[in-house]
């Protein structure tokens, strides 16, 4: 009994579990394991359905008395807890764009303070129900497609980009205390160094080159990394007319002259806007990008817009055998709530 | 159908949501200097596109000023009324 975006999110934290080489044990009790969790708009899709029964049909139809449990925004985050037997903080973070991103860090805390051994986090998002894409569209910040272009409509720093292109999705880590994990001899995919948090305090919608510096600088220093030691930035780049260039200035700011050196790449256009879940899928490229030591492009970017220009661009296809020992992943949320992780290469004995 | 209308319904947007004093609008004015920003323009077209009956498309060139935005909407307004013809 559980909306889509709960579906989705189970699933990807028992196969991000399994993957970790841990037990799926739903009567387990452990006491210093958490959930965080992170989504925008949680059971929207549930939501939608009651609406359309009690306001189309005539006479109204029902409302399921399991609506309220199945549309809560935490609910995803107590299913995982219950299929894992994980008895510590459970949490729901809902930050627009930046929901799991910010999960992600917050469960990085609990581990790094000691509170937790272990902490499930990412995120999910059903996003295509009616009414929301109608005033996603009503902003005019999607791209246009239809047959032919609906492949390649989401064009991030591309100087003819439209916007972007929501989608669906759920993503999870294992965060796991460092010695834990090597005394059971787990796969180590990479280490999560640090986490930066801003806001932009001016505008709902209209991103703030100082917020997002800071938020990189935040991120750099938690980790006691300089500029020049990040290898890789996943940017937050969603196609959008306004949102691209600032990043890209935020980033020319944070890196000064190795920025144009400096691998940038926006996976959205390969997997779109998933709102809640976008950070955590994105976060997961980031980590992939140091575990294989080669890194994502931007897809469809022929023609890279002048206001994107200064830094090194990923286009074509990937870039294979980098030297990558630390990377950054931006998430950019309306509300101007910034987050940023810094991964390492693991360093696994 | 006179540009007057389209003037008229923007300083009633105005008066309704926010406190600019809609009296000393101009069609000179700029967006930014009546407290029109990106997301009040958006709402202000939706606005339009109800009263008028037109439809704003995507590739609307965002307008500077008060005049280039009444411009642009009585182009769309006249363009519908000729096609009703």
């Amino acid at each position: 009994m559980m909306d889509r975006y709960s579906q989705l999110g189970t699933a990807s934290a028992l196969a991000a579990w399994r993957d970790a080489g841990l037990p799926v044990d739903a009567a387990g009790d452990q006491r210093d394991g958490g959930v965080s969790w992170g989504t925008s708009l949680g059971g929207t899709q549930t939501f939608e359905d009651g609406y359309r029964n009690i306001y189309l049909q005539r006479p109204p139809g029902r409302i399921s008395p399991l609506g309220v449990i199945m549309g809560m925004n935490n609910a995803c985050a107590s299913h995982i807890a219950m299929q894992l037997g994980l008895a510590g903080p459970c949490h729901t973070f809902s930050v627009a764009c930046s929901s799991s991103t910010v999960a992600i860090g917050e469960g990085f805390r609990r581990v790094r303070s000691g509170e937790c051994s272990v902490v499930v986090a990412g995120g999910s998002d059903a996003t295509l129900s009616y009414g929301v894409l109608r005033a996603w569209q009503a902003m005019r910040v999607l791209a246009d497609g239809n047959e032919e272009t609906a492949a390649h409509a989401c064009r991030p720093f591309h100087r003819q980009r439209q916007g972007l292109v929501l989608g669906e999705g759920g993503g999870a880590f294992i965060l796991e205390d460092w010695d834990r994990a090597v005394a059971r001899g787990a796969r180590i995919y990479a280490e999560l160094a640090s986490f930066g948090a801003t806001c932009d305090h001016s505008h709902l919608v209209r991103p703030n080159l100082d917020g997002q510096v800071r938020a990189m600088r935040i991120a750099l220093a938690d980790a006691d990394l300089a500029p020049a030691q990040i290898g890789y930035v996943n940017a937050h780049g969603t196609a959008t007319r306004e949102g691209d260039p600032i990043e890209i200035a935020a980033i020319r700011e944070v890196f000064g002259d190795h920025a144009e050196a400096l691998p940038v790449s926006a996976t959205k256009s390969m997997h779109g806007h998933m709102l809640g879940a976008t950070g955590v899928i994105e976060s997961i490229a980031t980590i992939l990008s140091l575990y294989h030591q080669a890194i994502p492009p931007t897809a469809h970017l022929d023609d890279i817009d002048p206001a994107c220009a200064g830094v090194r661009h990923v286009v074509g296809g990937p870039l294979r055998d980098v030297p990558l020992e630390a990377a950054l992943c931006n998430s950019f949320a309306f509300g101007g709530s910034n987050a940023v992780l810094a991964f390492r290469r693991q360093r696994q004995p | 159908m006179s540009e007057t209308d389209t003037l008229a319904l923007l300083r009633e947007f105005l008066k309704k949501h926010s406190d600019q004093d809609s009296a000393l609008v101009t069609l000179e004015s700029p967006l930014s200097s009546v407290n029109i920003d990106s997301l009040m323009l958006l709402e202000l077209i939706f606005e339009f596109e109800e009263k008028f009956g037109i439809s704003v498309p995507n590739d609307f060139p965002t307008p500077d000023t008060v005049g280039e935005l009444v411009g642009a909407v009585d182009a769309l307004r006249a363009r519908n009324t000729g096609a009703a013809n």
